[in-house]
């Protein structure tokens, strides 16, 4: 729904009315309304092409560069030919690999409590307030609790002896796939209070009608969960998908650092404390370009990956 | 013709059963999410000593933490970097959105489908080239070049939102005001803004949390002096005496003003989610 | 085929508005009974009920003799036809009609059968494979009825499903539906604000307001016999002329020895027959009373087809509308008419009462005209308890 398809204005000579394209033939409302749109779209065009453009388009150059911060020196495409031989590299996208794994369950559990919370038993928008609330604190800090967590001496193993696991109470920040395995179950915990919201929202918009034929026809309350909510909610999965795996990719760097430190070993470096250990601990700025680069397309097919795999369908286009 | 199931007292009880085991599971999933909550708050009031034997209490950790960190300077600094970031934000964002939204001129679909996809490139991956860019500014050593990487790193987001949301106006009302003489920007300021007052709450609360919650351009882009509350405590957490009680206190700290502002805001939050994901 | 039946049903909403007050209503095996009444009388709430999507508050809803309060929706073996439709987006025609049956693990060929079959009468055979978004407002009607037709189920509930198409679709589909209830047989509760689509299709009306039921009976017993004001000014359109008047002694010469009714200049006889079977007229000798008198009894008293009593009116003339089969006359009566307290704000009391006339009629605006009225037709209505008098 534009203003671009509006009807000419009366008060406009016929000859500037007459055909649909061709500058000359614009009338004046239409030249001014292009201008104020691309006047007002400048801003953030001329941002985002500055601060985010550029540097991509520069960190593709740097990335064949060997750089110290102040001299580059051309290597040229031949450094992604070397890390595809690199068998640490592989290590760390083996990593991002596993965490992608920890995706469906950062989409999944919300998806179950925004059904509970759709229910609207007494008090749900007291819990989902309180569910959201782990979202605002920050990584740091989310960090350092996982760490006494997770550790040997740390609650978990604490609450495990109380109830009688004693047995297997084990240092999971010890073991290369255990750490991972925390990260993951960390940032899986941190995801809930965004997506449960996305979903609740989405279940909102709804139409309750199409629930209640189904009960009416038969379903079960599982059955129409999965046969008719689902379904429906495939934009909202869609848009989660997306920050989800945006976050897993990029947004646990404060996490790692102060949980792990991409430890034990590679155990816990994705690629993006990858980048920061190329650039901070071993001044190799073109190294870390290269990562980076590596990251933005591995994001960049993720999205275009799962623009296929879930396909909306409800009948809306954009 | 399918049988009627029999009504009566055992349906009506395996309905309240069902609702209280929803309510029971619901508690459940509270405690888990509030779990480290409980343990940064208690463990904020204990001292290093307390915090081994996990008995105790006392104010210790918050003199520590004020002795090692400086706090209220710190607090500042965040809430000005949130601030100055946010103002950007939403003047870009809306602007950008409304244009994308309701001005369509040629190429504008192609333009708008850049910007948003400017969410996909990670921060790790240009952090490099920007620093020297902005090194070359002289914007480093000030507030200046982390409020500008901030809120170009919001804008993708936000305009997408705002543009969704202006998507769901009538174009009727912005034809009215255009017949009534008002020039397309005044339209803009005038129209559009008062109407997307719940699309700006939710873009500033989801902004203000990331940007408040921010290490990375934190620790790049500000210089000692100016560090936000984020970044000291990072800084804390992996010292060398690393104490516990006043890491806990610091957290305490700055996780208060993200609540607050969530609780403040979370009615719109949802509103504004619900127009800018549905139709 | 069922029968439903609701006993003092009502409901009352947590922030204390009662939807519906003890409804008593008997639906028998085999009947479409419409349940008529203006936007929010509760009307959907009570098929609500009947489908289980509402909570009863109180009262019984039965089906065949089973009290189903608490069973839910998918165990009382209903169907339900929404105003919205209902039609899950992402489904084709024919998943969308297979749906119910898929999860009630009905067989495969069972289910074809029933869909091929339903699509048939349907006239959906082309659409099967098309999804709902591509579909007109009719056939997205109509694939919902067929979703309900698969099912096979006891009894139909259908909310408002014509009220979202246009004008002349409505009239099409109306007839359809009829057609498909009776060669079907199924029990149907069939809900609409629009009377006339109540009068058409209804073997029975309930005609509900504020959530009391104000009557129930067939189509033409509603029209004749209006149980009281508001049913008397729902049915019928244009609706019934309603007017303030008084009921007075006959003067003493001849037959018109039995009471008048007085409104304005003018006196009408009321017919030896009417006073005799109904004796509350003395009641109401001398009292105020609420006279209705339905536009297609006023006619041209030149063109009054023979048999009409002698009693006729002269009314100046307002305005006068050519409809093609008919003439509208809206002629001042010099007096109120009866605005009852539930009418909108914004009905002014226009002391005009509208007649529909032969198209032969001459009657023009400005001139003052004899009318003749068929008194045998006359409505009385008790003015403080909108009552019947002839009830």
């Amino acid at each position: 729904m534009s203003l671009t398809e509006a009807k000419t204005p009366a008060s406009v000579p016929a000859a500037a009315r007459r055909g649909r394209s061709g500058r000359a033939t614009r009338s004046r409302l239409s030249r001014r309304r292009r201008r104020a749109g691309i006047l007002l779209s400048l801003p953030a065009v001329a941002l985002v092409i500055a601060l985010i453009g550029i540097p991509v388009g520069q960190a593709v150059y740097y990335s064949m560069t060997q750089w110290n911060g102040l001299i580059a020196t051309w290597i040229g495409p031949s450094v992604y030919t070397a890390l595809v031989k690199d068998p640490i590299f592989w290590r760390v996208v083996e990593n991002n690999g596993l965490l992608l794994l920890a995706v469906p369950f950062a989409i999944g559990i919300p998806l179950i409590i925004a059904a509970l919370l759709n229910e609207h038993v007494r008090g749900w928008r007291f819990f989902r307030s309180v569910y959201f609330l782990p979202t605002a604190i920050s990584w740091v800090v989310i960090g350092m609790f996982a760490q006494r967590f997770f550790s040997a001496t740390g609650v978990l193993n604490n609450l495990l002896s109380q109830v009688g696991f004693g047995a297997s109470a084990t240092d999971m920040l010890a073991g290369e796939h255990s750490a991972l395995v925390a990260l993951a179950i960390t940032f899986i915990w941190s995801m809930v209070g965004t997506n449960t919201i996305i979903f609740l929202t989405g279940m909102a918009t709804l139409d309750p009608t199409l629930t209640e034929a189904a009960r009416v026809d038969g379903l079960s309350r599982l059955q129409i969960f999965f046969r008719v909510t689902l379904p429906l909610l495939t934009r909202f999965i869609q848009f989660s998908f997306v920050i989800t795996v945006i976050s897993a990719f990029s947004a646990l760097f404060s996490l790692i650092f102060v949980m792990t430190s991409g430890g034990p070993g590679f155990g816990t470096t994705t690629l993006e404390f990858f980048i920061y250990q190329a650039g901070f601990q071993q001044v190799q700025f073109g190294t870390a370009a290269l990562y980076g680069v590596v990251l933005f397309v591995i994001m960049a097919i993720a999205g275009l990956v799962q623009l296929r795999l879930i396909k909306p369908d409800d009948g809306g286009g954009w | 013709m399918a049988a009627i199931r029999q009504s009566g007292r055992s349906s009506r009880l395996n309905k309240k059963m069902a609702i209280w085991a929803l309510f029971t599971l619901m508690v459940i999933i509270a405690v888990v999410m509030l779990y480290p909550f409980w343990y940064i708050i208690d463990n904020a009031f204990r001292s290093a000593g307390q915090f081994d034997r996990q008995a105790g209490h006392s104010l210790s950790g918050w003199k520590e933490l004020f002795a090692n960190l400086p706090v209220t300077g710190q607090l500042l600094n965040s809430t000005l970097v949130c601030a100055a970031s946010i103002a950007i934000i939403l003047i870009v964002s809306t602007t950008a959105g409304f244009a994308f939204a309701k001005l369509r001129y040629r190429g504008s679909g192609m333009v708008f489908l850049l910007v948003v996809s400017a969410l996909m490139v990670p921060l790790q991956s240009i952090i490099f080239p920007e620093i020297v860019n902005l090194g070359n500014v002289h914007l480093t050593s000030s507030y200046a070049g982390a409020v500008l990487v901030y809120a170009a790193l919001g804008t993708p987001f936000a305009t997408f939102l705002m543009a969704t949301y202006y998507r769901g106006i009538s174009d009727e009302l912005i034809e009215a005001a255009v017949i009534d003489g008002l020039g397309y920007e005044r339209t803009f300021a005038q129209i559009a803004i008062p109407l997307s007052l719940p699309a700006i709450a939710t873009v500033t609360v989801l902004q203000f949390i990331q940007i408040w919650d921010d290490l990375l351009v934190a620790l790049f882009f500000l210089p000692t002096n100016q560090r936000t509350i984020t970044a000291g405590l990072a800084t804390l957490a992996t010292g060398r005496t690393t104490s516990i009680p006043p890491l806990m206190a610091g957290s305490l700290i700055s996780a208060i003003p993200a609540i607050v502002v969530y609780l403040i805001f979370q009615r719109h939050l949802v509103k504004g989610l619900t127009l800018g994901m549905g139709k | 085929m069922a029968q439903i039946e609701l006993e003092s049903v009502t409901k009352e909403f947590p922030d204390g508005t009662t939807a519906v007050s003890s409804l008593d209503l008997a639906v028998g095996d085999g009947e479409l009974l419409v349940l008529v009444g203006p936007s929010g009388c509760g009307k959907t709430t009570a098929l609500r009920m009947v489908a289980g999507l509402e909570d009863v508050s109180s009262g019984t809803i039965s089906i065949d003799g089973r009290p189903v309060n608490d069973v839910e929706p998918r165990h009382r073996d209903i169907a339900m036809v929404f105003q919205s439709y209902a039609l899950y987006p992402h489904l084709s025609v024919y998943d969308n009609m297979a749906f119910s049956l898929k999860y009630r693990r009905v067989a495969k060929a069972e289910i074809r059968q029933r869909v091929a079959e339903a699509a048939r009468i349907l006239e959906l055979e082309p659409y099967l494979q098309r999804k709902p978004r591509q579909l007109s407002g009719g056939q997205r009607q109509r694939v919902a009825m067929g979703r309900a037709i698969v099912r096979q189920p006891r009894a139909f509930l259908m909310d408002e499903p014509l009220s979202n198409l246009d004008a002349k679709l409505r009239v099409q589909m109306r007839a359809e539906i009829a057609q498909l209830q009776r060669s079907l047989g199924t029990t149907t509760i069939y809900v609409t604000h629009d009377q006339t689509e109540a009068m058409t299709l209804g073997t029975r009306v309930a005609v509900i307001s504020g959530g009391v039921l104000q009557q129930v009976a067939a189509p033409q017993e509603l029209y004749r016999r209006p149980a009281n004001l508001f049913v008397a000014g729902f049915i019928g359109s244009p609706p019934m002329n309603l007017i303030d008047a008084t009921l007075e002694r006959g003067s003493a010469a001849g037959d018109d020895a039995g009471p008048v009714v007085v409104f304005g200049p003018h006196r009408l006889a009321i017919p030896a027959e009417v006073i005799a079977a109904h004796p509350a007229f003395e009641r109401y000798l001398g009292q105020a009373i609420v006279l209705g008198i339905r536009p297609e009894h006023l006619h041209d008293a030149a063109l009054a087809p023979a048999g009409i009593s002698g009693s006729a009116i002269r009314l100046p003339v307002r305005l006068r509308e050519e409809l093609g089969s008919e003439v509208q006359v809206h002629g001042a009566i010099g007096t109120a008419a009866h605005v009852s307290d539930d009418a909108a704000d914004d009905v002014r009391s226009l002391a005009t009462i509208v007649a529909r006339m032969d198209p032969r009629t001459k009657i023009a605006e400005g001139e003052t005209a004899k009318i003749a009225v068929d008194t045998a037709e006359l409505q009385f209505f008790d003015p403080a308890s909108g009552d019947s008098i002839l009830a």
